[in-house]
């Protein structure tokens, strides 16, 4: 197990929270890409933290306040999607173009 | 008395403020008594200053001078500087002025601008006087004019009529064409010697060349003869003096005998260090002063107004005295003044009795008056003595001294005076046949002839009596010239030469000659020989009736320079408006074109253009923006892949 697999891993899970991120018509199926991707970086730290400095702590203890940032995102995240959906009675993004130009 | 001697000029100064503003205007205006009064002091006043100097106690020159005002280093002083002729000139002033106010309280007897008339003749006396005594050119200059604004307002004293109203113009104008020569002249002075201090230039010209170079005293000095030439009616600025009779004939008496033109005469006394050192400027003087003699004597042989005979007489004894200071003659000419002062303001004053008495100028219309005017014509009588030079009056003593000067300086010269001589003879005693003797020709007039007041006859009998006594008192044991002398560094030296004994011979007998004209022409009561003569020599005749076209010649001169004017006007109106005014304008409004294409197409242009392409791209860019968080997000994947690419492959 090399660092070369964990980033092979971490570039797929990114990868498929982007397509998600970008395909999803839901809202909530895009905050759950962009979950994804968060996590791919979570990976990303830890695998460079093991691989690059084994006795340091930074990329772990990095990787704990990303989780924590990403959890109180979503619940941004998810107060906004509820409060889109109480004004517009929709959570489908294609049908929210409320920042055209 | 002599520490006092600015109050001379300053007493008739406030004395005429004091008539012009306070009492009342009328006929009967008692404010002319304090012009009387004011003059009597000074006269006293200058009377004591003279009869001192003349014993000698007074140390002449006296200076004293306050500063004025200063620019830079130069200190302009206020002050006096009485020297001999200074003294004179202060008792001829004051005595002619005061004789004149006396008289014009007959003579302007029931004027209704009474007072005016004596507020103007106080403040004509005090402008002279106050030239008299000032020490420095500039407030020499000064009064100078004040003489002729004066001048001006007395000449045309009865303005409403056309004749005064236009002479006083002619006056003014006339001197003001001299002064403008007398203030180059102080210009010149001011630059190259650096003051107008009168005794300074004196001492400056005593050291010689070097402080006084050779061209600026000659250009001074030929300025300063101009600006005495137009005061002193010297040819050819002496055409406003005739016309000058159209005033009060007192104003008359008192600018021909002692305070007008006499300034013109004691400016060259005044400044006459300069032209000694300056021989041309000195034989100008005298040239001038012999044409003016010749030419004015001649003009008075054919005048019928008795004023204007007067006053050519005035001219011709004027260029006498320039005559006189021409030829270094200082003491003669300045004695000239002194007693032609006593007999012309005697002859003026005694012809103003003849005309308040007949009303009118002209001496065809008089004749016989002598009966209706006893004490008029024996004073006149002893002026016109005094004037052709009768021996041991006046008039001989100081008419001698300067053919003697002029003898030793230039026989020809002395010629034309000489001949001179028998025509002021000759055309005085005309006067005197004419208006007093033979048999009246207006009986109407001759009737309602009568003999002045005391207040008129007083002035000519006191007059008449210096007349006769002035040169003997004077000439007697050389008081004048010890008072009034000139020691010349040049030339001079004449006045102690000796001259031929038949010189003096010479004289009478020209006195007599002229004498024996008039009466044979005029003295036997019919004027038919006068007559033919006029006939026969018409030409020369008329030629002097008109004043050798002298007004002619100056009006033609205010005619071309009338057409000079307008040429000029049409010049500036065609040519230079055309080119510089309009032309510039057409320049700069073409000019002006060029920018405001440049403006409108560039510079609007370039940011119109900013606008439209802004906007412009707006409209391009705001399509991109459709509101779909996904292609945004899909535009920033796509930025971090061109990132990524571009890091990696670098």
């Amino acid at each position: 197990m090399t660092l070369a697999h964990y980033l092979a891993v971490s570039s797929g899970l990114f990868l498929i929270g982007l397509f998600g991120a970008l395909t999803r018509r839901n809202i909530i199926g895009i905050l759950m890409g962009i979950e994804l991707m968060f996590n791919a970086a979570n990976l990303n730290l830890v695998a460079f933290n093991r691989f690059l400095h084994p006795d340091g702590v930074a990329g772990g203890a990095v990787a704990l306040f990303t989780m924590a940032v990403a959890a109180a995102e979503i619940v941004v995240g998810l107060a906004l999607v509820l409060s889109i959906y109480r004004t517009l009675h929709t959570v489908q993004a294609e049908d929210i173009s409320l920042l055209k130009g | 008395m002599l520490e006092q001697v600015h109050w001379i000029p300053l007493i008739p100064l406030l004395a005429s403020l004091a008539i012009l503003f306070g009492g009342k205007e009328g006929p009967h205006s008692k404010m002319p008594l304090l012009g009387v009064a004011a003059m009597g002091w000074c006269l006293l006043q200058s009377s004591w200053i003279l009869f001192h100097a003349l014993t000698g106690r007074y140390a002449l020159p006296y200076y004293h001078t306050i500063p004025w005002f200063s620019y830079g280093d130069y200190v302009m002083t206020l002050g006096v500087l009485i020297d001999g002729p200074a003294v004179v000139m202060l008792f001829v002033v004051t005595l002619v002025s005061f004789l004149v106010q006396l008289y014009s309280l007959g003579y302007m007897h029931g004027d209704p601008r009474l007072k005016r008339y004596y507020a103007f003749l106080s403040f004509f006396t005090a402008a002279m006087l106050g030239l008299v005594v000032s020490s420095n050119l500039f407030v020499f200059f000064a009064c100078w004019e004040l003489v002729g604004v004066s001048s001006y307002l007395l000449i045309g004293f009865w303005f409403e009529k056309p004749g005064p109203a236009y002479a006083s113009k002619k006056a003014f104008i006339t001197t003001k064409l001299g002064d403008l020569g007398f203030f180059i002249g102080l210009m010149i002075l001011y630059t190259q010697a650096g003051t107008l201090d009168l005794s300074m230039l004196a001492e400056r010209a005593k050291l010689g060349i070097e402080y006084l170079p050779l061209e600026v005293a000659t250009a001074v000095g030929i300025c300063f003869l101009i600006g005495a030439a137009g005061k002193s009616a010297q040819v050819p600025l002496f055409i406003w003096l005739p016309d000058a009779m159209e005033g009060p004939t007192p104003v008359s008496a008192l600018i021909h005998a002692a305070t007008m033109v006499a300034a013109g005469i004691y400016l060259v006394a005044r400044t006459y260090f300069i032209y000694d050192a300056a021989p041309l400027a000195m034989g100008a003087v005298a040239w001038v002063g012999l044409f003016t003699a010749l030419l004015a004597a001649t003009m008075a042989v054919v005048a019928y107004d008795i004023k204007r005979v007067l006053a050519f007489s005035t001219i011709s004894q004027l260029g006498y005295m320039m005559l006189g200071l021409g030829v270094y003659g200082y003491t003669a000419g300045l004695f000239h003044l002194t007693t032609h002062a006593f007999f012309k303001a005697l002859l003026f004053l005694g012809a103003g009795s003849v005309i308040h008495a007949v009303h009118t100028n002209d001496m065809r219309e008089m004749g016989g008056l002598s009966k209706r005017m006893p004490a008029t014509f024996l004073t006149m009588a002893i002026g016109t003595l005094a004037i052709s030079g009768f021996p041991f009056l006046s008039g001989w003593y100081s008419k001698e001294a300067i053919l003697h000067a002029v003898y030793l300086h230039n026989p020809m010269m002395w010629l034309v005076a000489l001949g001179t001589a028998g025509l002021t003879t000759f055309y005085m005693f005309r006067l005197v046949y004419l208006t007093f003797l033979g048999q009246s020709r207006d009986h109407h007039r001759w009737d309602h002839a009568h003999e002045s007041p005391p207040v008129m006859t007083v002035p000519l009998w006191t007059l008449a009596a210096l007349s006769i006594g002035s040169g003997f008192l004077l000439e007697h044991e050389g008081l004048f010239a010890k008072l009034v002398s000139f020691e010349s560094g040049h030339g001079g030296g004449h006045e102690a030469a000796h001259a031929p004994v038949w010189l003096g011979a010479a004289a009478v007998a020209v006195f007599a000659a002229g004498l024996a004209a008039a009466h044979r022409l005029y003295g036997r009561g019919d004027l038919s020989l006068a007559k033919s003569l006029r006939e026969r020599f018409a030409l020369a005749a008329d030629a002097l009736e008109a004043r050798y076209y002298f007004d002619d010649f100056f009006l033609w001169l205010v005619s071309l320079s009338d057409r000079l004017a307008a040429a000029m006007h049409w010049f500036d109106d065609q040519i230079v408006d055309a080119i510089f005014v309009d032309g510039w304008a057409l320049v700069t409004r073409a000019v002006a074109e060029a920018h405001r294409f440049f403006d409108d197409f560039v510079v609007d242009g370039a940011v119109d253009g900013v606008g439209a392409v802004t906007r412009d791209g707006g409209g391009v860019l705001h399509r991109l923006v459709r509101g779909q968080v996904q292609e945004y997000l899909m535009y920033v994947a796509l930025a971090m892949c061109l990132f990524t690419i571009i890091l990696t492959t670098r």
